[in-house]
């Protein structure tokens, strides 16, 4: 009796299925197995005894690793009696599964995931006075607004807020970047904020 | 107490400076706590270095004024983005954003507000009562092996919140426990999966951790939806919760009260424990179990109740054992270390002005959260109203500083995008960000004090049962855990 929600897929060639087991769990499963091996691979590099403590560093790690095997051998097996079935828990979140295999949509969020990344990647070379603008600018343009004006008039706003609040009123200790001329841009907003106080 | 609570109040209002500091503190937590992306921690930590200019009592009263409305001001984000301004926010995310995309974002607000400030207030008077008799019994009663047993039930109850299955439920606390483990080891300081990288050998943090498992994953998940085209702006509504329908949950408030004071008295666990047990009892003990999650008011009202109840409550190991009961507090054991004081026993006697000029503060913050907080929301609530493509980067960049801040690490910054990224993926899946979070941050108290406990045991498991208030949580979470095991095969034979 196939449960309601769940869709069996065939993932050992043309005509056999095992279960109710997609692509999805499989690649799940396997995510999780890596994280098993890596972690517990990577144990060994702190195995030592602690004079103290008879159970040493690695115990508590190795307890964990040992029950996430357990529990991702324990969500394959649900998987494969019972498909993508829910089983009610609480609070369970209401997130949707969005169809990404709309033209364009893909790529949009590979982007939208990659570009936060690319501009936390950048903080250390060029600060963050120099690539706020930008960034603001392009998850503006991400999010789906490509009107040139009201990305221009929103980086501006967003860009005073954050310098506003945290440089003007906060005085906070933000990345300023280590290479020229990015150094000499923070540098630059620095004085000129030094200057401000000073009136 | 009630002499001692006067002269608190009367140093806290006779001083022009002192009532700024108050007043400064109010609405800093209100605002930080309520602005997605950053949170009354980002306050703090900007705050901290200016502390040390600050008197002692100053200090000490500023961080407890930030911590009692600031945990009320991120049950506003919780609610209308689905971004908990802190862990203990999050339980309030369940049916507070449920409550937003059906239009009743104003009711669940309004029971925030009412409900944090009589959680906050009764928590803030049995404080000033009770500190000492109860700083006494728990020097006496309660150790590693009943913080461990804590530890051991509130994971376990965590494990069956938000998650679509209870498989995927114990996997999202087992990866938040072992994210928990990377950084140096509580026992020995041996560095543990620093993968190369110095940084790491402090650990995650958890501040850059929860922000990208809750607000930039969150960010992801709105930008998915406008990517697709099925983006809903959600509905901005004012109508407050009437007292008719308050009263109707007046036991929830009663029962949420005694859980966060209860989890907030145990030093390490502070109020996120108290938030997500608080919520769990109030499914357990509700006829219509399959509301919560959909929008139930009784959700946002347990969980605001009792993380406030717990803020009074986790003063007393800070201030009777010197022992923080979460970052905050800890930010707190900080500003008493720069001023050449300990917290301890001997506050109390060495310092009692500072003592009730804290206690006067937190008493009267919370009263404010009140009058303030109600007309705070309806301006907040306008945040609604801004289109998502210009709020998402205005909430990222707040993020960004949020993250880096505490510690001055670029690396913060990645892992918080890198959290976001996971708690993206993870969503998608049907696994449970508050699990993750609660793993992470109850991992390293849960290792330290098995390791403690263990040690004071002589290594004799069987010894924890002979401690009555150990034996109690533990038995209570071995039920609850068999009754979850029962669950996830039963309903692996005939799913809901």
């Amino acid at each position: 009796m196939a449960p309601p929600g769940a869709t069996p897929s065939r993932i050992l060639g043309e005509g056999s299925t095992l279960g109710r087991l997609t692509r999805g769990s499989w690649i799940e499963f396997g995510i999780f197995l890596l994280i098993v091996a890596v972690f517990y691979g990577f144990s060994f590099e702190f195995n030592q005894t602690i004079e103290i403590y008879i159970f040493g560093a690695t115990a508590w790690p190795r307890v964990v690793i040992a029950l996430l095997l357990i529990a991702t051998l324990g969500n394959l097996w649900f998987q494969y009696k019972n498909g993508a079935a829910s089983q009610g828990t609480m609070g369970q979140s209401n997130d949707e599964p969005v169809d990404l295999s709309e033209p364009g949509t893909l790529p949009r969020m590979v982007a939208v995931l990659l570009t936060p990344f690319i501009f936390a990647y950048l903080l250390k070379p060029v600060g963050i006075y120099f690539s706020a603008p930008f960034f603001i600018a392009a998850i503006i343009w991400l999010f789906g607004e490509h009107r040139w004006k009201p990305i221009v008039i929103m980086t501006c706003v967003i860009y005073v807020i954050f310098i506003g609040l945290f440089l003007v009123i906060l005085n906070a200790p933000l990345p300023q970047g280590n290479t020229s001329p990015f150094y000499d841009f923070s540098a630059w907003i620095l004085t000129m904020n030094a200057k401000l106080q000073g009136l | 107490m009630i002499e001692n609570f006067l002269a608190g109040s009367a140093a806290l209002f006779g001083d022009p400076t002192t009532i700024a500091i108050f007043v400064f503190g109010v609405i800093g937590g209100m605002l930080f706590g309520a602005i997605p992306g950053v949170s009354m921690l980002t306050l703090a930590a900007i705050l901290l270095p200016f502390s040390a200019a600050l008197e002692p009592a100053q200090g000490v009263m500023l961080f407890a004024v930030i911590y009692c409305t600031g945990t009320y001001g991120g049950a506003i984000t919780a609610i209308l983005f689905n971004i908990p301004g802190s862990p203990e926010n999050a339980p309030t995310s369940f049916d507070g954003y449920p409550m937003t995309q059906n239009g009743q974002s104003g009711k669940a607000v309004g029971a925030a507000v009412l409900c944090s400030a009589i959680g906050g207030i009764a928590s803030a008077l049995v404080m000033m009562a009770a500190t000492e008799p109860l700083a006494q019994w728990a020097i006496k009663n309660i150790g590693p092996p009943e913080i461990f047993a804590l530890v051991f039930f509130g994971l376990i109850v965590a494990a069956s919140v938000g998650a679509r299955t209870i498989w995927k439920g114990w996997m999202s606390v087992l990866i938040g426990l072992l994210i928990a483990t990377i950084g140096q080891d509580p026992v020995g300081g041996i560095n543990r999966y620093n993968f190369g990288m110095p940084d790491l050998a402090a650990g995650i943090a958890f501040v850059p951790a929860i922000l990208g498992f809750f607000a930039v994953s969150e960010i992801f998940v709105q930008a998915e939806k406008k990517a697709s085209g099925k983006y809903k702006a959600p509905k901005v509504s004012m109508t407050f919760p009437s007292f008719l329908e308050l009263w109707m949950h007046k036991l929830a408030v009663l029962r949420s009260i005694l859980v966060g004071f209860f989890c907030g008295i145990l030093p390490g666990i502070g109020a996120t424990l108290a938030a997500f047990m608080s919520y769990g009892e109030a499914v357990r003990w509700s006829k219509n179990k399959e509301e919560f999650g959909k929008g139930k008011l009784e959700g946002v009202i347990s969980a605001e109740t009792a993380n406030n109840a717990a803020t009074g409550a986790a003063m007393i190991p800070l201030l009777a054992l010197g022992l923080p009961g979460g970052a905050l507090t800890a930010m707190m054991v900080a500003v008493f270390q720069m001023h050449d004081l300990q917290p301890g026993p001997l506050v109390f006697m060495l310092s009692p002005d500072l003592i009730w000029i804290v206690f006067a503060a937190m008493f009267y913050a919370n009263l404010s959260i009140l009058i303030i907080g109600v007309v705070e929301t309806k301006t907040i609530l306008n945040l609604l109203k801004i289109p998502f493509q210009f709020l998402a980067p205005l909430i990222l960049m707040l993020a960004t500083v949020g993250a880096y801040i505490s510690r001055g690490l670029v690396l913060d910054v990645m892992v918080m995008f890198l959290a976001g990224i996971m708690g993206y993926l993870l969503r998608r899946s049907g696994f449970s960000i508050p699990g993750i979070v609660l793993g992470l941050i109850l991992g390293k108290i849960g290792e330290q004090n098995f390791a403690q406990g263990m040690q004071m045991v002589h290594y004799d498991i069987g010894e924890y049962f002979s401690r009555p208030i150990c034996t109690i949580l533990i038995i209570a979470g071995v039920i609850t855990l068999i009754s979850s095991i029962y669950r996830a095969f039963a309903t692996s034979n005939k799913p809901v």
